[in-house]
């Protein structure tokens, strides 16, 4: 008996995508895969394409060249598939200030195909989940830069999505909050949800991910497995690139 | 269905800013005190209407002349249409202009839906948003109805030779609000290509024209039949067609957001 396509695949493929932005390349011939339960983290340097890559798997930029698998299916040819099996977390997480938390929820829940209970149950729940239950009637506009940090991430996760895109997840959140985001990414790993994040911080890089991939210049220079005990060893890789790098350019 | 979702999140927005509702406060203040006036002119001169055997009554001088000026030859300025030349693209220039600018755009864009279902989405909340304002501005002269004759058939056309290009100026609103990046911008350019499309056959009348492309390209010839009580299929495909150009535009662009810099 056949498994279904989307049992076999990965959850996310990207063969030899390539996108340029204001004039020069920002990604470059970018192939990677990720499993269902795999979280990667994306590092770099500012500029090096971290955030461009992730629009990209979003499905909010549509790149020059190359194929973008979800689940695979061609993403580039299907967009539509991104409603379920995908949720995004953009850099700063943008709001309609108008609009409460509650009322925010209730939106992306519709525009992803929820409604009824389904959309009370998993508001309800992201709600619970992201301690957001006390702010749910106020308005985006008048949160803290943390608060909308953690909207951004329960729309991002309200229906439960096959792949998780976070750009920059843990800015603006207080040490509690990081542990608690940290927390959330290993168990929705655990659940099988494929996470993909750009950050700044090697920290948040060992603490949370099991593979690593490394930008520079919009090129994938590093790709592989990590463990919670290879800190120093990462900032070895990413210094080596981002600084022997940047002199090669220069 | 997911074009229903942008519609439903495009009203919420529309309803929860002071904005949509000081316009059409002060729109519905306006008409209302246009009614008041056009209706002491009615009845000062009601004795002497009376005495002709086809006068104009109460629906041409007060009901078809609360929405335009311009077209129905009203003493008075601003009727409902003009007034929507003007808060129309005060309404729209947020639809996609702010988007833009809040980055949310990439974010509906992420959730798979196309262009044309997002723009679609958000014309039909802006028209909603119209069809009522329209409601309620129809609500003051029908409000004498028990009192008076009115002529429902001539009001219907009238109406929808209203509705019609409240649709016209939704439609040239956002799109403008598609191209543009700041809601400022999209509110002038849906002024200035309302008013131009309103009044391109000014010169041409002026010079005794009547006929001709110039003529027909102008909104005004078309509600002006719909404003005398005709209802003819040739003005409301004029309508359709510069809905139709207006979103398509709108569209094209907003589908170039996914593919630039």
């Amino acid at each position: 008996m056949n498994a279904p396509k989307s049992a076999l695949s990965p959850v996310l493929q990207l063969e030899g995508v390539a996108r340029r932005r204001a004039g020069r390349p920002a990604v470059s011939d970018l192939s990677l895969s990720l499993e269902a339960g795999q979280v990667l983290g994306l590092l770099g340097v500012n500029g090096a394409g971290k955030s461009t890559t992730l629009a990209m798997v979003a499905g909010a930029l549509r790149p020059d060249r190359g194929t973008i698998r979800i689940q695979g299916e061609d993403f580039l040819e299907r967009p539509e598939l991104a409603r379920q099996a995908l949720g995004w977390l953009p850099e700063a997480a943008p709001l309609w200030p108008e609009l409460t938390v509650r009322e925010h929820l209730d939106a992306h829940g519709r525009l992803r195909g929820l409604s009824g209970s389904r959309l009370d149950e998993a508001r309800d729940g992201v709600l619970e989940r992201l301690e957001l239950k006390s702010l749910s009637r106020r308005l985006a506009g008048v949160l803290s830069q943390g608060q909308r940090q953690r909207l951004g991430l329960a729309c991002a996760l309200l229906h439960r999505p096959a792949l998780l895109v976070l750009d920059e997840p843990a800015n603006a959140l207080d040490p509690v909050q990081v542990v608690a985001l940290r927390t959330l990414l290993r168990e929705l790993a655990a659940a099988g949800t494929a996470v993909i994040l750009s950050t700044h911080q090697l920290t948040e890089v060992t603490a949370v991910c099991d593979r690593v991939a490394i930008l520079h210049e919009g090129v994938l220079r590093h790709d592989g497995a990590l463990s919670a005990d290879q800190h120093a060893a990462l900032e070895k890789t990413f210094f080596d690139i981002a600084v022997h790098g940047r002199a090669q350019a220069a | 269905m997911t074009l229903l979702a942008v519609t439903r999140l495009e009203l919420r927005r529309l309803f929860v800013r002071p904005l949509g509702w000081i316009v059409a406060a002060l729109a519905l203040g306006e008409l209302g005190w246009r009614f008041a006036l056009l209706l002491q002119i009615f009845l000062l001169n009601q004795v002497k209407l009376a005495a002709l055997p086809d006068g104009p009554g109460y629906t041409d001088l007060v009901a078809v002349r609360m929405y335009s000026s311009f077209i129905t030859g009203s003493p008075l300025p601003l009727g409902m249409i003009e007034l929507a030349l003007l808060l129309v693209p005060l309404l729209t220039m947020t639809t996609l202009a702010s988007e833009r600018s809040a980055g949310t755009l990439p974010l509906l864009f992420s959730t798979g839906l196309s262009a044309s279902r997002i723009l679609l989405g958000k014309y039909l909340a802006v028209l909603v948003w119209l069809a009522l304002w329209l409601l309620f501005a129809l609500a003051i002269p029908a409000s004498l109805a028990h009192g008076v004759t009115l002529d429902w058939g001539k009001l219907a056309a009238a109406t929808l030779g209203a509705f019609l290009g409240l649709a016209v100026l939704g439609a040239i609103g956002v799109a403008c609000s598609a191209f543009a990046s700041h809601p400022a911008v999209a509110a002038v350019a849906a002024l200035m290509i309302g008013l131009a499309l309103n009044c391109i056959n000014l010169g041409a009348q002026l010079a005794g024209i009547n006929s001709g492309f110039i003529n027909w390209l102008a909104m005004s010839t078309h509600q002006e039949t719909l404003l005398r009580g005709l209802v003819s299929s040739a003005d409301v495909v004029w309508f359709l067609l510069a809905i139709i150009v207006a979103l398509a535009l709108g569209v094209q662009r907003l589908a170039a957001d996914k593919e630039r810099d």
